[in-house]
């Protein structure tokens, strides 16, 4: 059974048609890379995984279960789902150790000091333990991304979506957020990533899902994907983003 | 918001320092004469006269009188602001619930007390619940009119503060699982508490001064305490009494704005050492005082 599937999933903002038909099922342990042009509607899709949108048509199955609408199952749904967004989005008015302890604490029901003790060691793991006292605005975009990663997986999620979390980073700081997310990679976390880092989504994914036009166009592994791909769009945007 | 020091202007040069110099010494000239003209008018009525002065002195039931009423007040704005601070609280949650009957049901409620001027819904806590079979004493008839105003202005504040919070701080406590009233508690509320805490102290010191307004009910607060004074010791001691009565209302607005930024202050202190925030600790530290 694969922990996430779409079927048939599509979704409209009024008249613009954002997705359609999109059917992907991802498995345990598997990182899915998703690429395409601006406005494909990449983002919307990995959004809706933990219904951050909504969709209008089909299903999305989390655990082999549709995802529950409201309440409770929801939220308990999401807390097992972590998510990394572009704009990093830390609680602003609490340190980055406070951060990294709220969901445990008030949702997972840990103890604070139990809580601590976990953030801590995940701060480390992400390199910025000295900064666990500190608020999110003293951090650099890529230390504010780190620590966002590091909340996310706070939670001990069974699946990590990447909302494009490079792209509001300084150049000089892409490479240690896509080091956090290559190492996470390699222990075995399942994670879509949503993302224009194309170093990353050939060394990094077991399958690159290229999206077009709201659509999945071609779906692929990373080495058949980018050296061979079937499709007119991929190999347009290809030609476009691997020329320089 | 910024805290930009250009607010209006370039910074001025020679010729606009010069003229802002002239500018302040007319200015302080024209007001030392307005000053100096007030005191000499006074002090030819003989108003100015120690006698008049000392009553403060002289007559230890004055001072007793004015304290209780300074008590008075102090208690009744001190009821109000903790509840119309909750009010504030449940119909900003209203207003901004999914359920469209709770919206519409709190809008209604925000945007009829906030029309209705303060001292109407005073009196009509005293006149009109005994009406309906509802004896309430004149502490209460305040205290419910100040609540009843001030939680459907303070609910704006709150609202006005949640919606200037970025969408993504919702989405992200969303994401990590919090239910609705958790992110509003946790993650919305306290950082709209402090982004809209100026506003929020400047309406708790009106509710303060609005509590004067007991006055027409016989709520025996400061004001009407004072008031009562100088009609037992004659209108002469007019001018004595109700100044120092108003410099008791700067001293406590004063106190109470100071009060606010301690606890700004104390709560940026706590957040430095990694110290999770307390949702209202600004509202309801003032309420407090």
């Amino acid at each position: 059974m694969p922990l996430v599937s779409l079927e048939g999933v599509g979704k409209s903002f009024g008249a613009n048609r954002v997705l359609s038909d999109i059917n992907l099922s991802v498995e345990s342990g598997e990182v899915v890379v998703v690429i395409g042009p601006s406005g494909s509607g990449k983002s919307t899709m990995c959004r809706c995984i933990n219904r951050l949108e909504t969709i209008d048509e089909g299903r999305i199955l989390f655990e082999g279960r549709p995802l529950p609408a409201e309440g409770r199952e929801l939220a308990r749904m999401r807390a097992r789902v972590g998510m990394v967004f572009q704009s990093f989005n830390l609680f602003a008015h609490r340190t980055i150790l406070d951060n990294l302890t709220l969901g445990p604490v008030t949702v997972l029901g840990r103890k604070r000091s139990q809580a601590e003790e976990r953030a801590r060691e995940l701060l480390e793991r992400v390199g910025i333990a000295d900064k666990a006292d500190q608020l999110p605005r003293q951090l650099s975009g890529g230390q504010q991304q780190r620590a966002a990663i590091a909340r996310a997986l706070a939670m001990d999620p069974v699946l990590m979506l990447f909302d494009e979390p490079t792209s509001a980073l300084d150049p000089e700081m892409i490479s240690e957020v896509l080091d956090v997310m290559r190492a996470l990679a390699s222990s075995g976390m399942t994670m879509i990533v949503v993302t224009h880092e194309m170093g990353f989504a050939r060394s990094a994914a077991d399958r690159v899902a290229f999206m077009a036009d709201g659509r999945i166009v071609e779906t692929a592994p990373p080495a058949t994907f980018f050296d061979a791909p079937t499709s007119e769009r991929a190999r347009d945007f290809l030609g476009r983003v691997l020329r320089h | 918001m910024s805290a930009t020091p250009l607010v209006l202007a370039d910074p001025p040069g020679p010729r606009g320092r010069r003229r802002i110099l002239y500018g302040s010494l007319v200015a302080l000239a024209v007001f030392a004469g307005l000053l100096a003209l007030a005191l000499t008018r006074l002090a030819d009525k003989g108003q100015l006269d120690g006698e008049l002065w000392r009553v403060f002195l002289d007559q230890p039931e004055l001072r007793t009188l004015l304290w209780k009423g300074l008590l008075a007040t102090l208690r009744a704005a001190a009821t109000g602001m903790v509840l119309a601070v909750a009010l504030g609280l449940l119909l900003a949650l209203g207003r901004m619930s999914k359920r469209r009957v709770l919206r519409w049901a709190a809008t209604t409620a925000v945007e009829l007390l906030r029309s209705l001027p303060v001292l109407m819904l005073i009196l009509f806590a005293y006149l009109g619940l005994p009406a309906l079979g509802w004896q309430v004493s004149t502490f209460w008839a305040l205290v419910i009119g100040l609540t009843a105003y001030n939680g459907a202005v303070l609910s704006e504040i709150f609202r006005a503060g949640v919606r200037s919070i970025d969408r993504g701080q919702t989405e992200a406590a969303a994401a990590l699982g919090l239910r609705p009233l958790q992110v509003f508690r946790l993650v919305q509320l306290p950082q709209a508490v402090r982004r809209m805490s100026p506003t929020l102290i400047s309406q708790l010191v009106t509710l303060l001064k609005d509590t004067s307004l007991g006055f027409v009910i016989a709520y025996s607060e400061l004001l009407r305490s004072g008031r009562g004074a100088v009609e037992f010791l004659g209108s002469r001691y007019a001018l004595p009494i109700y100044t120092v009565m108003a410099l008791m209302y700067i001293v406590t607005n004063g106190l109470l704005s100071l009060l606010a930024r301690w606890l700004d202050q104390r709560q940026s202190r706590r957040l430095g050492t990694g110290r999770s925030t307390v949702a209202l600790d600004a509202a309801a530290g003032s309420a407090a005082g």
